[in-house]
């Protein structure tokens, strides 16, 4: 690592660590906690499109992994007793292999084939969840109980945001991690061009769906963590409208940057609560000011000069 | 650029008029103000159902402000409508509901559906909040759950007794379930379905499901209307769907009754299905001639005149508001405790100023909750008819 | 079985003039037009406006609402997705833009029009029943047959008019198209201005059956996709057969599957993952999609 990005690794941490918790100790806003818990994990899920956009594939169904994440995890807390500290990884397991054998037909599919797939993978999951007996069905699964240790705090809130905040950290360091490996610089090729990356020898096909499952594994525990925050999960906890907001997060924050989906979120989430007073103008004000910085920046808020800071370009 | 300094000058505009007319009320009543919150779903497909909320709160707010505000014990305030957009997402609602908390708000009007519902129900617990959805799940309401209120009548309680009058008056034998493939009406269906099978009525067909954005509900209703039942019960029907429904299955030749269990507009089924509609009962307020009071018409009118037309379905709606502070009325030490408003609760009891007659509100719901975790709003069953709502009859829960 | 078939139709032809105009504009500028939805939504408003709200003849408003979305996609076109389109590195970006305007649209007819379903007084009364074996009210025929009018008149159109050769080239090979002295600029707006009149269109016509609201745009737009998906994106004949089939599909699969409750869509949905996982290009698409 170049020293500035070990200084922009340390400013990062002293501020989601320190300086967040510092700052709505002493303004007194605590509901942005839970604002900025929920940026946390949706970037997680969003970092998992991120991954897919990266072999050259548009994923518009991380809302699937999300909710079958999160039902795994209610379904081992709930019924099997299981320690919510175990259920988490093991709800990114799941996903993660049911994301090969979802994947292993559908990565073959490029272009919008593919993005429309994954959108109707995602109502195909939420259907499932209100025919399956396990999942309890129309009626959701509820009063679950709060994780251990989160339960005894006194503010639970805090708790939650810690725990969300260090699981990003960890995902946007493998990410990172991933992209400057040998599998990363395959990952490029094959968004390149897959015939001459295939030629020269590299699996494809295997390569594509390790990318493919360790993005659904993002997704998973990014739903079974907000399943614990709300302590029930409905066949609609994610629905459609997420999977495209992971997409948009990507978009907004640049393709090209590893920290682009965390950037995008925090703009993309943060936006829309912080607008919430304009009442009902607040959709018109959102959606004009989301075109706005599509035509200023069509390549991501990233592709100002952040370059240098945060992680190379693609 | 352009755009940027239209939203600037929008932005300017919008803050000033705000600016304005809170100067002006302030001119001649120097009230405190006392926030009540709503949470809900204001914009996409389900718009219809929190717009309802709010504007029912915004209007009555108004109303209250302009006649010098609500006096709570020593003091006057004036009301002020807090509102956030969820989204339909439970996950927004969450948001919504610690927005709240944060504005300082210890009651809630909302979320309208059940997956948010459920999950605001930890942040309202937490910050001491009362919220009253419009989401039927029993474990909301059943102890050791206690900060909910359910806003209106759920349809395990006017299930029941419509398709139990329907039985003895119009000699209903036969009854056909159609739902959307979604949480709430799937719930409500089910609930539904075991109410007719405990009265003795025979379900003929009760798993036909559509998605909520079909097109042509044609061949959603041909498989039920074979069925030849004498009852349809459109379960948790959406006001945008139910027209459509209407209308396919009359156009199919069906010749029975059709029946809902959630509140409708009367607009929306003139403009959708005409005189197709005619005979369609739903469950609604107090708006009806019959029993609709003077202050129910001047609120109906207040309402059409700030937002150019009503909905029927704030003839629900417009209780919840009116619940809120009553009780602190009552037992002023609740506005900022809500130990205190649940104690108030159980011996709770004011005039009804919508309807006619002596009809108290109260909280209710120990049959179906074990607590008192209801609003009591009289079940008014209508029956459409030539554009109007009819009283077809008033039953009350328990 | 007369019932179904005749079910299915109906729905075909007004599922195929949706996907057309999605196509249409995906084949010219290689843009998923999430706002497609929206804009069969507006024509539906401007439709119930004009007939419902004005007492002007149904085919008035059908106009105003073609000649509404036409304008407004072409300024969306000039105005938005041609910069957006020069200035980014990934032409998959236009995707948020396409968002951005579905959201915006979405807010302008909550503004405009309000949240509650509108609906218009029947264009014909009375109800075609033979026999009980086949029951089709009159407004319904007479809604499939203008659709299926516009899905021929739009096939000529882009068959012998100087217009629709000039896009079908630009749908071919932007960069021969170009060379041989095709305005790439002019045509990429009028086929975006012609998919959105599209849209607007059916929402005028179908105003008249199902009503209309605000909350229909987006899983219209995703019914859209998944009918471009099956026949084959960017082709014209590929999305009238997807219109067809789902249609078609969706008739069968709620007879057939209507015992088993809430799986015909999950069926449906799931064939559709198998189909494209066995043909990855839809019907008719070129292979490399």
């Amino acid at each position: 690592m170049k020293r500035n990005q070990i200084f922009a690794l340390a400013a990062f941490l002293f501020v989601v660590l320190i300086g967040v918790p510092w700052l709505i100790q002493v303004t007194g806003r605590w509901d942005f906690y839970y604002t900025l818990t929920s940026v946390a994990l949706l970037s997680i899920a969003s970092a998992g499109v991120w991954l897919t956009f990266y072999i050259g594939r548009i994923n518009i169904g991380q809302g699937a992994y999300a909710l079958a994440g999160g039902y795994f995890s209610a379904i081992l807390v709930t019924k099997l007793g299981v320690s919510f500290w175990l259920a988490l990884p093991l709800a990114g397991i799941f996903t993660a292999v049911v994301s090969i054998f979802i994947g292993w037909p559908i990565l073959r599919l490029r272009g919008v084939y593919f993005a429309m797939v994954t959108l109707v993978l995602t109502e195909v999951a939420r259907l499932t969840a209100l025919a399956m007996p396990v999942t309890n069905g129309a009626k959701g699964i509820t009063s679950i109980p709060l994780p251990s240790g989160i339960a005894s705090l006194e503010n639970t809130k805090l708790g939650f945001y810690y725990v969300a905040v260090a699981l990003m950290i960890l995902v946007f360091a493998a990410m990172y991690r991933l992209v400057n490996s040998r599998i990363g610089h395959l990952c490029r090729s094959l968004q390149q061009n897959e015939e001459l990356a295939s030629s020269i020898g590299v699996n494809i096909t295997y390569l594509r769906i390790i990318a493919y499952s360790i993005s659904s594994f993002f997704g998973g525990i990014a739903g079974a963590m907000f399943v614990a925050i709300s302590q029930s999960i409905y066949p609609s906890s994610f629905q459609v409208a997420d999977s495209v907001n992971f997409m948009l997060n990507c978009f907004l924050g640049g393709l090209g940057y590893v920290f682009g989906p965390m950037l995008g979120t925090l703009v993309l989430y943060f936006g829309w609560d912080l607008l919430f007073q304009t009442g009902k103008l607040q959709l018109l004000i959102y959606s004009s000011l989301l075109i706005l910085l599509m035509l200023v920046l069509p390549n991501g808020l990233l592709s100002i000069r952040l370059s240098s800071l945060f992680g190379d370009r693609k | 650029m352009k755009r940027r300094s239209i939203i600037k000058s929008m932005a300017v505009a919008v803050s000033a008029s705000a600016f304005l007319s809170v100067t002006s009320l302030g001119a001649w009543a120097a009230n405190e103000t006392l926030k009540i919150g709503f949470v809900g779903v204001t914009s996409g497909p389900a718009a219809a159902w929190g717009t309802s909320n709010v504007r029912s709160m915004q209007t009555r707010a108004e109303w209250l402000n302009e006649t010098g505000g609500v006096k709570i014990g020593d003091k006057t305030y004036d009301i002020e409508i807090v509102t956030f957009d969820d989204q339909k997402d439970p996950k927004r609602a969450i948001a919504g509901m610690e927005k709240m908390a944060q504005e300082g708000i210890h009651y809630v009007v909302g979320p309208n559906v059940d997956d948010g519902a459920a999950a605001v129900r930890p942040v309202a617990e937490q910050n001491g909040i009362m919220y009253f959805p419009y989401a039927f799940p029993k474990e909301l309401y059943t102890a050791p759950a206690s900060n909910a209120i359910l806003g209106m009548i759920a349809n395990y309680q006017s299930g029941p007794a419509i398709y139990k009058y329907l039985k003895e008056n119009k000699g209903v034998q036969k009854v056909a379930f159609v739902a959307a493939n979604e949480s709430d009406p799937l719930s409500q269906r089910d609930g539904g379905v075991a109410a007719a099978k405990e009265l003795g009525l025979d379900v003929v067909s009760d798993n036909v499901t559509y998605q909520v954005d079909t097109t042509d509900f044609t061949p959603v209703l041909t498989p039920v209307i074979q069925t030849q039942p004498d009852l349809l019960v459109l379960s948790g029907v959406a006001p945008a769907n139910a027209p459509q429904l209407i209308r396919s299955a009359r156009e199919l030749g069906y010749q029975g009754l059709i029946s809902t269990e959630t509140a409708q507009d009367a607009t929306v089924l003139q403009e959708g299905a005409g005189e197709m509609a005619n005979g369609f009962i739903s469950v609604g307020g107090a708006s009806t001639p019959e029993i609709a009071s003077d202050a129910m018409k001047e609120f109906v009118d207040r309402y059409t005149k700030m937002f150019g037309e009503y909905n029927d379905e704030s003839n629900t709606k417009v209780y919840a508001l009116e619940y809120i502070l009553e009780t602190l009325k009552a037992n002023p030490a609740a506005i900022d405790s809500v130990d205190e408003f649940k104690t108030t609760m159980d011996t709770f009891s004011a005039p009804n100023p919508y309807m006619k007659g002596d009809s108290q509100l109260k909280y209710v719901g120990t049959t179906s909750f074990g607590q008192k975790r209801q609003v009591f709003v009289p079940m008014v069953v209508n029956e459409f008819k030539d554009g109007k709502f009819e009283t077809l009859f008033i039953a009350e829960v328990d | 079985m007369e019932q179904i078939l005749a079910n299915g139709l109906y729905l075909g032809a007004q599922y195929a003039l949706i996907a057309l105009g999605l196509t249409l504009i995906f084949a010219l500028m290689n843009v998923l037009n999430f706002a497609h939805g929206q804009m069969y939504v507006l024509g539906g408003f401007v439709t119930y406006t004009v007939y419902a709200q004005l007492g002007l003849p149904f085919i008035v408003g059908l106009f105003a609402s073609a000649l509404t979305l036409a304008i407004v996609g072409a300024l969306i076109e000039k105005f938005l997705f041609r910069p957006v389109i020069r200035r980014s590195s990934r032409e998959e970006s236009t995707m948020l833009l396409a968002a951005g305007i579905a959201f915006f649209l979405d807010a302008v007819i909550l503004l405009v029009f309000g949240e509650k379903q509108r609906g218009v007084p029947k264009i014909v009364n009375g109800v075609l029943n033979w026999d009980f074996r086949l029951i089709m009210p009159y407004d319904r025929i007479l809604i499939g047959f203008l659709a299926i009018l516009a899905i021929v008149s739009f096939i000529l159109f882009m068959q012998y008019s100087k217009t629709g050769r000039a896009m079908r080239a630009l749908a071919q090979d932007r960069v021969a198209a170009q060379l041989q002295g095709v305005n790439v600029d002019r045509y990429s707006m009028i086929g975006f201005a012609l998919g959105a009149m599209l849209a607007g269109l059916v929402g005028g016509l179908l105003v008249t059956i199902t009503g209309v609201n605000l909350g229909m745009g987006g899983p219209t737009s995703i019914k859209a996709f998944m009918m471009v998906m099956i026949g084959g994106a960017g082709v014209i004949s590929g999305a009238i057969a997807g219109g067809f089939i789902l249609g078609m599909m969706e008739s069968i699969g709620l007879s057939v599957l209507s015992q088993y409750g809430d799986i015909t869509y999950l069926a449906i949905f799931a064939s559709l993952m198998v189909f494209l996982a066995i043909r990855p290009q839809g019907l008719m698409g070129k292979p490399w999609g």
